[in-house]
Formats: C-alpha cells, structure tokens, sequence
C-alpha cells in the first residue's frame, strides 16, 4: 500500500513539475518581456536580448502631458466609484448576512445572477440608454458604468466577512449594555475589516484597470489610463511608452492585490462566481 | 393566550417587522441600481430594437434590423468567428484548468503551491496589460520569433491579428477563474470516496470516470458557462489582438455603437449575443440558485 502511495506521489512530482515548467513559460514570459521593453533603449531584431538598456523613455513618457491627464483623472473616478460603491454596498452586504426580510435570498442570488448575462452586450444596452439621457462622454457615465461592475464584489465578499464575525463577542458586548451602534463599531467592524479592506483594494485596482466601460461611455472626452494606452497600442508611436507604461502602473496595484490575494485564493472567492 | 402575553408577542412582531423595513431600506440602492443599470437596459434594448420609430415618429413593430443582421454576410461572418473563438476557447480552458485542478487537489508542497501561484496571477495582470505584452511577445519580431532565430528555427506565422490572438489573450486572462472554480468544485470530493476506490484497486483514470467526474458536474457546468458568458462578448482582447476583419461581436458592438454612430444596430447586435448567451445564463443561475454555498 504504502509503496502504491509513494509511486503515485513520485508520479504526481512529475506532473508538478511538467505544470511549473509550461506554465511559467505561458504565464511569466510575455511579463518579462514587457518589464524588458520598459528599460531598453535599443532592441533590434534578431538580437535575443536589447543593444542598450536605459532610463531614456521613462523620462519622455513622464513628460506626456495626456500621461498625466489619464493619470489623474483615473485616479480621481476610482476613488470616486470606491468610495460610492462602498457607502452603497457596506450596509446592504451588512443586511444580507445579518438581517432577516421579506425577498432577501431572491435579491442576494439576483446580484449574483448579474454575471449571466454577456458583459459587453449589457454594456452597449446601457449606452443606449445613456446616450438618451446625455451620459455619454461624461465623467459621472463612467462613475455609473463602474459602479455596476463593483456592486457584486462589494456585496459579495463582505456579506461573507461579516458572517464570519463572532457572535459571541457581539452578545456579551450587549449584554455588557452597549448599545448595538456601538457593537457594531467596537466589535463586528473590526473583525470584518481585513476582508472589507480587500474588497475595497480589488474594487479600486478593478476600476483602475476597467477599459470596456471607460471606453464605450466615455469616449472620446473621458480618457482614462487603459483607454490611453489602446491608443499607445494603437498608434505604435514608439513600443517603449506602452511599456514603460504598463510597468509603471501595474506593479503599485500589483503589491496591492498581493495584500488581497488571501480573500482570492480561498474557495470562497470562487463560490462568489458560483463555483 | 393570557392577557399580558398577547401585547409582547405583537410588540415582538412589530420588531421583527421593523428590522425588515430596515433590511429592505438598506438593500434599497444596491437593488435599484441593478435593476435600472442591468435588467431594464436589456428590456430597454430587446423592446427598442423590436418597436422602431418610424417615419411619422411614432413606434412601430418591425424586425427590420434583425433581418439585416441575420442577411449580412459581414455581420454573420462576425457572429460565426465570435462562436468559433467561444468554443476553442471553452475547451482549450477546460483541457488545461481541469487537469491543474485535479493537479493541486491532489498535491500539497511548494511544487503545488507555485503552480497554484502562476495559475491564478493572470487575475492580477489587467487585460490591457496583458494585450500590450502578448503584442511584443508573439507579434511579428517578437520574443518567440528571436528565440525561434536564435536556435535556427524559421519564424512561425503570427497569431497576432488571426482569430488565434485573441484564442491565446483570453485563454491566458480566464485561466485563475477557470481553474479557482474547479478547484471549489473539486473539493466537495470527499478524500474517503477516492481512497476506497483506491483500495479495491481502482487506477487514476478509473477513479477520475467514475469518483471525481460525476461529483463535479455542476462545477464543470458552472465554470463553462462562466467562461462563454465572458468570451463571447469580451473585447479589449479581441479588439487588440485580433483580426480588424472578420471580427468579434463584442468589437463589433463598439466599432457600430460609437464609429458608426448607430445605436439601433449596435443594439441588435447586441440582443443578439443575449440570445446566443441565453442557454449558458439560464444553465448559470439555474446552479448558483440550487447550490446552498452562495446564500448569505
């Protein structure tokens, strides 16, 4: 028996490895060579690595005043579509886990249910609606656009942190008489904020990075960060911009997303797809 | 009932009754928002494209733009490259994340632990990104041609701008969830089930046939629909990556919505795409409102 148990785990080392080795080959190279572009000045084909490597086009690209633009603005409705999203959600993933009402299943599985349908399709529904009611181009079209692709995760993953709260702790706080404002404030809150806080941060990076809806509503006058750089990608200008670019903003919300990953990498992130 | 009770009992109705009210009120927005941004846009759209404004600017029925979709050479090779890369890519997701998932519910270790590190990090690199780097990676003169060079081996034919670059694009972005899914679903197989089967002798594969497969039939259900839902109408990556003719329904949509300025067909197209989505929609909710984990 054992020598079965060894040979199948010998076996599966194997497959372990296989998997590292084409994964990392799938996964790893085309970031590797993006992190490359950043810091080359000169790479002509067919030499495998660049001529010259420098800082030249991290310079040029922080002098483009559409750079700054983009940035700015992306910053400005990702904090926006955070800070709505949360003050809309908290107290509704709050009823969810904590509260009993009349239709209160049908609405949670209906957020859920917003997946079933194709995104892009509903996105161009909803344009010709904005359209109608003058939102296109518009910076708070984009806001609302935005705000429906964070509605689940800002539902989802903190009705589960809340429900992981002690009860325990709540009840003998109650009992101490606090009353239930405080008890939310003292006791349920900070239990439930390491998983709220990276429901916000995957919300923020989330929005950061959504380039569909940022494009179809506000095109042409809303520029956003990945709407600049689809014409980076576009106009091919000079390949260094669209990479010292992507470098640039993606590594901060890559640390960020680190401090998420351990709500991602748990089964009920997943379950949130309803795996 | 005594006479004293009677009052607590409907005071305690009346409070039960309250935190309704209150639980309602709080779920108000959210609800709202998704009911006049996701289920009266495609009401909205399905009744537009149906009832037209006609020439006197009253509404009038007629399938007029659907007919000329359903009639267009153009926007029916559209649709057919859409169901194409749909179904290359839903195969190619489950041939390569069913395999990592029976992997890395099997396996603990580090060796496990970095494949399940790579297999989820495309969830944190954003399609746009992604589309950039694939560009300099399998583009004409890119990393794959200069390695291909550098051991004597002629250049291949580019995916890039075929129908095969956006199979590669959305194959690498959908593979954390492809395989977070699987990985769920797999772990409602007990260990126990597995180790009988084991013990009377049975082989990896007799016990992948006969234990794991029909345990995991919602989760394969599920993580396929996910996985059609979100190709057939993806964009940045087709758009990017692929052929400007024919192209995706979701390129499509943009390039009739806003270059084209035509609301009404870009609509259609896009009832359209719910239509061919449907059977995967109602397969989706149907398991997320059977299975008891994804109620609060």
């Amino acid at each position: 028996m054992s020598i079965g148990r060894s040979g199948i785990s010998l076996r599966f080392d194997w497959i372990g490895l296989l998997f590292a080795c084409l994964l990392t080959l799938f996964i790893a190279l085309p970031l590797v060579v993006v992190g490359t572009w950043a810091f080359t000045e000169v790479w002509r084909y067919p030499s495998v690595i660049p001529q010259q490597f420098g800082l030249r086009f991290w310079g040029q690209t922080l002098a483009r005043p559409d750079v700054w633009e983009a940035l700015l603005l992306s910053l400005r409705l990702t904090t926006t579509v955070t800070i709505l999203s949360a003050v809309i959600c908290l107290p509704a993933a709050y009823a969810f886990a904590r509260m009993r009402f009349p239709g209160r299943n049908i609405l949670f599985l209906s957020f859920l249910a917003s997946h079933a349908f194709p995104k892009f399709g509903l996105l161009v529904a909803i344009a010709g609606i904005f359209l109608q009611l003058g939102l296109i181009s518009t910076f708070w079209g984009v806001v609302l656009i935005q705000l429906v692709g964070t509605l689940m995760l800002m539902i989802w993953i903190p009705v589960a942190a809340f429900q992981n709260v002690d009860r325990r702790m709540e009840e003998a706080a109650r009992d101490a008489g606090a009353t239930p404002l405080r008890v939310f404030w003292s006791i349920t809150l900070p239990q439930a904020a390491p998983t709220i806080s990276a429901a916000l941060l995957l919300t923020f990076v989330g929005t950061f990075y959504e380039t569909e809806g940022a494009w179809l509503i506000g095109a042409p006058e809303i520029r956003t960060m990945p709407v600049l750089m689809i014409s980076f990608i576009n106009n091919q200008i000079v390949v260094q911009y669209g990479a010292v670019l992507s470098v640039m903003l993606w590594v901060p919300s890559f640390i960020a997303l680190m401090f998420a990953r351990r709500v991602v990498g748990t089964g009920a992130f997943a379950r949130g797809f309803g795996a | 009932m005594s006479t004293d009770t009677a009052p607590a009992a409907l005071r305690r109705h009346r409070t039960i009754h309250r935190r309704g009210a209150i639980g309602l009120l709080l779920v108000a927005l959210p609800v709202f928002l998704l009911a006049w941004l996701i289920i009266f846009p495609i009401f909205s759209a399905v009744v537009g494209t149906i009832f037209v404004p006609g020439a006197d600017g009253a509404r009038e029925f007629s399938l007029a733009s659907y007919r000329f979709f359903f009639t267009d050479g153009y926007s029916l090779a559209n649709l057919w490259v859409t169901l194409w890369t749909t179904a290359v890519c839903g195969i190619l997701l489950l041939a390569i994340g069913l395999p990592i998932a029976l992997y890395l519910r099997f396996s603990q270790g580090r060796l496990a632990a970095y494949v399940q590190g790579l297999a989820i990090f495309p969830m944190f690199v954003p399609s746009i990104i992604l589309a950039y780097a694939l560009i300099r990676t399998i583009g004409p003169n890119g990393t794959v041609d200069l390695l291909l060079n550098s051991i004597g081996l002629p250049k291949l034919r580019t995916p890039y701008l075929t129908p095969w670059g956006p199979v590669i694009g959305l194959v690498w972005d959908n593979l954390p969830l492809t395989v977070l899914m699987l990985t769920a679903g797999l772990s409602s197989v007990s260990n126990s089930a597995i180790e009988a089967a084991r013990d009377v002798g049975a082989r990896p594969l007799r016990v992948f046939i006969s234990i794991i497969l029909p345990r995991m039939g919602n989760s394969l259900l599920v993580t396929a629909s996910f996985a059609v839902l979100g190709i057939f109408s993806a964009f940045t990556l087709p758009y990017v990556l692929g052929p400007a003719s024919p192209e995706m329904m979701g390129p499509f949509m943009q390039r009739t919505f806003a270059d084209m300025n035509d609301p009404l067909n870009a609509m259609t197209q896009a009832v359209i795409t719910f239509g061919f989505c449907l059977v995967f929609g109602i397969l989706y909710i149907r398991s997320i409102a059977r299975n008891p984990e994804t109620r609060p």
